[in-house]
């Protein structure tokens, strides 16, 4: 019941007093009225813009936030008022539903904001009045379409191919060509393959000049028969070896050989087959010769290879009813004028119009205004009605097809607009992805001046280095920063940015391969160490200052870059080495969040990257 | 060359039907539905009532001000036009009753309120006679159930009157109920109230025999009180 409607209720119950002397039996109690309060102004701020109104219209929705005491918690004692802090003019039609019971949903709006202010007052979509229900289902429908493309192509790159089996991974190919280059190259060739195979059937019916001991011309499929045959025996075996493959891999079988594709597949190639199992028999050659005509449907193939052709053929499907109330009407119109034309013309002599049936060419020629000419009518009336016919030919034919077109139109525009998406899902997933890097490039930033603190004192003592001079972070930003810091101490695992883990996992690899070459180090921590240091030897363009020490101190003093400031290099190194190798490493997980190298100072390039080198080298030993 | 009688009949028969499509399709009419439209529309739009003023309502009805203020709010909410036709008014009452036809009851209720038999209610209607329903004395309210019964004003109740008014208060049950409600049930319950009603059996109720024989009955003098609160 509409909330205007409520307001009525008390007259509805006095309007009750009419039945009462016609009650029989006494009334039941009515219910007990809790203490009416002073009904009273409320006012609620929303993000500065107030808005009042009577406490009794909010509480009309008891089980929605502004209805019920949950309000509460935004009262604001200083202003006496209930403060919100969310959008002023999505609030606005919230109110409105308040006080006249209809939701409406403003055009102009975001879809997803709308949603957002909804669920954040508690209030059901599903009551937005008729007048807007329609636009607000469009543009949820697209919106939850444009997400459900984004998680599909996500999911679809980051799958990462190893993981699927090879009958999925071929199913993929085949789908969705772009995935990798032999499919790309197998979808060309087959795509070369139909168009050879289509034009091979229409030039061997040209004719081709006479052979030299016959008169007669020939066409060149007789002429060249057996280039031909080996033409098309070829296009026969590739396209019989893609069925089989897609037969192969589909997921359901089933389902696949159902499909109209398929369909079309199998009566391509049939054809062929059916001619070589049936060679040489004169009766069924002349119905063989007709089977022929389904090779025809080989062009039909092309479809995979063009989203406009599946456009096209998806718009068909979709104006079907159009199309079958066009073919009536055409019908029905056909009829009529065939019998009236046949009337019309039996008196004159010689009349091409034998029959109803036979008028029924005249009147197709004439209402599609194509007008042969291999039958006119001769009689005045006979004329008349053919002019009447040719006239409503046109409108019968021009009224169905702009509904189709608009139609194809529609759908076109909605593959556009997908397209588009898909083309700008990669600069969308860049800037999240930068986003998410400049996060965490913040934060390696951070790290290195951060974790300063921890050695600070160390450091400080040794070197009286004044590290005070760096500018301070804001204090979200370090309180996010000491987040991610605890979590790090929590699971012993460090974030790392993302080319470099790449990077050394393919020289892990390799480094794994070539065995621990450093002999001298076999307890654990110096494994590590050692692999550390081959990393280290690899990356000699990450030496630092001090290289010029023997093997190990060096590798000790690369093993240091945490500290990363000049003085902590001339710190004791050796407590913190092990410590740093004991550490247990990255998992997979975070590679997500890594980021490129800090570019600010070569300084801090070189140790950042040392440094995350280190902990990734030590992930993959383990 | 001469047309034979059957083309001339089929050349009729498709003369009647070009006609029949074009009659279909709208083509053969149109001239007269334009002008009423454009009317209509100019009417509805300047019919606007504004009431008195919140004091002589005060003095006419026995509503508190804060009281008068609420019930034009929640008035002009639904109809902001100030006044209630018959049409807004039954379907403002149907919705009180979803599965039964409200539509007759509503009516009389409308003939009700309507003082002034103008077709529209006003705000002072509705609040007069809210008040006599809500704060009145017995005997008016009693006054106003008759004045519900009586259809035709004319100071007594014939037993269609009752007929009618009762088949309409059935009517709002609907169909699923319990027991069903036979054809006869309005019918019976209108003999009984004449029963009681009707002392010196002259087949109408007046406005005495009703008064006195509701107040001898206990239960409709309970029922009465029933709604005071409402406001």
């Amino acid at each position: 019941m509409a909330a205007g409607v409520a307001a009525w209720l008390p007259f509805a119950r006095a309007a009750a007093i009419g039945w009462m002397p016609v009650a029989t039996t006494p009334m039941p109690i009515p219910p007990q009225e809790k203490k009416k309060t002073q009904d009273g102004l409320i006012i609620l701020n929303v993000s500065g813009t107030k808005f009042q109104t009577w406490k009794t219209t909010l509480e009309r929705y008891p089980d929605t936030l502004l209805g019920s005491t949950e309000r509460d918690f935004f009262f604001h004692e200083e202003s006496n008022e209930y403060f919100f802090d969310r959008d002023p003019d999505i609030f606005r039609h919230i109110l409105n539903f308040y006080r006249t019971g209809k939701l409406h949903y403003p055009r102009q709006e975001c879809i997803s904001a709308y949603d957002e202010e909804l669920m954040f007052f508690g209030i059901i979509p599903e009551i937005i009045g008729d007048c807007c229900y329609e636009e607000y289902k469009d543009r949820r429908r697209e919106n939850l379409d444009r997400l459900q493309d984004d998680e599909e192509m996500d999911i679809s790159n980051e799958a990462a191919p190893v993981n699927l089996s090879y009958r999925e991974y071929l199913w993929r190919a085949f789908e969705n060509p772009h995935t990798s280059t032999l499919a790309l190259v197998f979808y060309y060739v087959t795509g070369f393959f139909i168009a050879i195979s289509v034009m091979a059937n229409v030039v061997e019916t040209v004719p081709c000049g006479t052979m030299p001991n016959r008169s007669k011309e020939v066409s060149c499929g007789d002429r060249y028969a057996l280039a031909f045959f080996c033409l098309d025996t070829a296009c026969v075996m590739i396209f019989t070896f893609e069925y089989l493959l897609r037969l192969v891999a589909a997921p359901s079988r089933y389902k696949f050989v159902k499909s109209v594709m398929s369909v079309i597949d199998v009566v391509a190639i049939m054809p062929y087959y059916i001619g070589l199992v049936m060679t040489d028999n004169d009766q069924v050659s002349g119905a063989f010769v007709t089977l022929r005509v389904f090779r025809v449907f080989r062009i039909f193939k092309f479809s995979r290879h063009s989203a406009g052709l599946r456009i096209l053929g998806y718009t068909l499907k979709s104006c079907a009813s159009e199309l079958g109330f066009l073919l009536f009407s055409l019908t029905m119109a056909i009829i009529i004028f065939a019998t009236v034309m046949f009337y019309a013309e039996k008196g004159s002599a010689h009349s091409k119009f034998t029959s109803i049936p036979a008028a029924f060419w005249y009147t197709i020629v004439t209402m599609t205004t194509l007008g042969y000419g291999d039958m006119v009518p001769k009689t005045i009336v006979g004329k008349v009605f053919g002019s009447i016919c040719s006239l409503s030919g046109v409108l019968v034919i021009a009224l169905p097809v702009p509904v189709i077109v608009s139609n194809f139109s529609r759908i076109y525009h909605q593959s556009q607009r997908a397209e588009k998406r898909r083309a700008q899902r990669k600069t969308r997933l860049a800037r999240i992805r930068a986003a998410k890097i400049r996060g965490t490039n913040a934060y390696m930033h951070f790290k290195q001046n951060g974790l300063l603190i921890d050695s600070l004192e160390e450091a400080s003592k040794k070197a009286g280095q004044a590290l005070v001079g760096k500018a301070a972070s804001p204090p979200f930003e370090s309180q996010h920063h000491h987040l991610l810091h605890c979590l790090e101490k929590t699971t012993n695992h460090e974030f790392v940015d993302e080319q470099t883990f790449q990077a050394n996992c393919m020289e892990i690899s390799v480094v794994n391969k070539a065995g621990s070459r450093s002999s001298s180090l076999s307890s654990s921590p110096h494994n590590l160490s050692s692999c550390c240091s081959r990393r280290h030897r690899k990356k000699s363009s990450f030496s630092l200052p001090s290289t010029n020490n023997q093997e190990l101190s060096t590798i000790q003093i690369r093993e240091r870059p945490l500290a990363n400031s000049r003085s902590s290099l001339n710190a004791k190194l050796n407590e913190t080495v092990p410590l740093k190798c004991n550490q247990p490493y990255i998992s997979p997980s975070m590679v997500s969040l890594s980021a490129p190298p800090v570019t600010s100072s070569d300084e801090d390039s070189t140790t950042t990257t040392a440094y995350s080198q280190s902990n990734i080298v030590r992930v993959s030993a383990l | 060359m001469g047309i034979q009688d059957m083309e001339l009949l089929a050349i009729g028969v498709v003369v009647i039907l070009f006609m029949a499509v074009l009659k279909q399709f709208g083509i053969l009419e149109p001239i007269s539905s334009f002008e009423d439209s454009s009317d209509s529309d100019l009417e509805m739009s300047t019919v606007r009532h504004q009431p008195e003023g919140l004091d002589q309502l005060q003095a006419q009805t026995k509503f508190t001000r804060k009281e008068l203020q609420s019930l034009y709010r929640g008035f002009k909410n639904e109809c902001p036009s100030g006044l209630v036709d018959e049409e807004t008014f039954k379907s403002i009452y149907s919705q009180f009753f979803p599965q039964g036809d409200a539509s007759t009851y509503a009516h009389f209720l409308f003939n009700a309120f309507d003082l002034d038999r103008n077709g529209s209610i006003r705000f002072e209607d509705f609040v007069i006679g809210l008040s006599v329903l809500l704060r009145g004395s017995v005997t008016e309210k009693l006054n106003w159930a008759f004045n519900l019964y009586d259809i035709n004003k004319d100071g007594c109740i014939t037993k269609e009157e009752m007929l009618a008014i009762m088949k309409s208060i059935y009517d709002m049950m609907g169909r699923y109920t319990y027991p069903c409600v036979r054809d006869e049930a309005p019918s019976e319950h209108v003999d009984k109230f004449f029963q009681k009603m009707d002392r010196n059996r002259d087949g109408v109720v007046t406005i005495e025999e009703f008064i006195e024989t509701c107040q001898k009955d206990e239960n409709i003098m309970n029922s009465m009180q029933l709604f005071e609160n409402v406001i």
